[in-house]
């Protein structure tokens, strides 16, 4: 049974296709489930809290906005969110400099004739399952793992911080990203 | 205008970011204008868009993890309110309208290059550079990183060719020399950090000319 905080994969699914439908309610349950994390990983990156209250208002309009085109079999809803999250974060501290999307990664512009070997359960579950093993990983793969999604901070800085040489921040992500993949690929 | 062929969805070319590298653009941590170089490498590469998307749903597995920050009383109030308001309108140019549209300028016969209006540091250069078959590039050394994705032709560095599809990224100190291999010329998209730095006169001042 999943926590009650948890972001469970039946539920959360259920919620988007009823966000899609445009369903307000569903829009406001994934928002109090969802938001505070993306609240969480924008302060993590160096936002003010009022920025970071902003931005996420404008992901959740995204995430309403595109709620159509969210295909579960193509990446989990957090994945998704994620996504967004990250594009709008890049977005917004571009915004002085230019208008320019590149806009070509999946999933938030997934290319359409990629196969695809997953189901909706399936993808949703992926989440879950990196999540578990993000935590059997030993604990100096995941302090890189992390930093180098919520802390703005490139390898070199990673290598600095943990004050070890950056050949081995670069091998512990590889062994670490190698065993995660084995984990998604088994899926 | 610059036409570039759409990418089969199943290519893989020979040469790819380095896993770290991919990180970073998925983790949204790469600089500006590299990032567009790493995009553009996606486009035509299945492998490193199955990477990204796996580093992408390790990022969803993250921000699962994380722990919550609570909002504002009033915060899914006042989005609530704004779901009406109308979209924002799309951005301005895409991916392929900002190669495309990017200005040539000819430094000599067969050479061209073209700036990219991406939202980079002012001291990077991102920029197309265009040479004619059998022509080679100055000698130079770098400030700081470089990306190069080729879009057609073949180029020669270090003793390796890269095709059309191919990515190569060098480090900072790296001093190289790159040709264009092949008797078709060769178009790259260039992501530097900081200017280069030619060894040779000739090359300091073509590389003046050519604003790199």
């Amino acid at each position: 049974m999943p926590k009650p905080s948890d972001t469970g994969p039946v539920e959360i699914g259920q919620l988007m296709s009823r966000i899609a439908a445009g369903d307000r309610a569903a829009f406001a349950a994934l928002f109090q489930l969802a938001a505070p994390r993306v609240k969480a990983y924008l302060v993590r990156l160096g936002s003010s809290s009022a920025a970071a209250e902003e931005l996420t208002q404008d992901v959740f309009l995204t995430v309403w906005r595109k709620a159509d085109r969210f295909d579960p079999a193509k990446a989990g809803v957090m994945t998704w969110i994620f996504v967004i999250a990250r594009n709008r974060r890049i977005d917004g501290l571009r915004r002085e400099a230019s208008t320019v999307t590149y806009g070509t990664t999946p999933p938030e512009a997934a290319d359409d004739d990629a196969p695809s070997a997953h189901d909706q359960a399936a993808t949703t579950q992926s989440e879950q399952r990196v999540r578990q093993a993000i935590t059997q990983l030993p604990p100096d793969q995941q302090a890189v793992i992390s930093l180098s999604y919520w802390d703005e901070a490139a390898h070199a800085a990673i290598a600095q911080t943990l004050n070890i040489p950056l050949g081995t921040v670069k091998s512990r992500l590889r062994l670490a990203l190698m065993r995660l993949r084995a984990v998604m690929e088994d899926l | 205008m610059i036409q570039f062929p759409p990418a089969d969805p199943r290519s893989v070319p020979n040469h790819h970011p380095a896993l770290d590298t991919l990180t970073e653009y998925a983790a949204g941590q790469l600089r500006a204008g590299f990032d567009l170089v790493v995009a553009t490498h996606l486009r035509g590469c299945a492998r490193c868009r199955s990477e990204v998307a796996a580093l992408e749903t390790l990022g969803g597995s993250l921000l699962n993890t994380i722990a919550p920050a609570p909002l504002n009383a009033n915060a899914l109030a006042a989005t609530l309110a704004r779901l009406d308001e109308p979209a924002p309108p799309p951005p301005a140019r895409n991916l392929d309208q900002l190669l495309a549209g990017a200005r040539r300028r000819w430094i000599v016969p067969g050479i061209w290059v073209a700036p990219i209006d991406t939202p980079h540091d002012p001291d990077d250069r991102v920029f197309l550079l265009r040479v004619g078959p059998g022509a080679s590039t100055a000698h130079h050394r770098h400030s700081g990183a470089e990306m190069t994705q080729v879009l057609s032709g073949a180029l020669s560095d270090g003793g390796i060719i890269y095709q059309a599809g191919d990515m190569v990224e060098l480090a900072g100190d790296d001093a190289h020399h790159p040709k264009v291999a092949g008797d078709q010329p060769c178009i790259c998209l260039f992501a530097t950090q900081g200017r280069l730095k030619p060894t040779t006169l000739a090359g300091r001042i073509a590389f003046a000319l050519a604003g790199v």
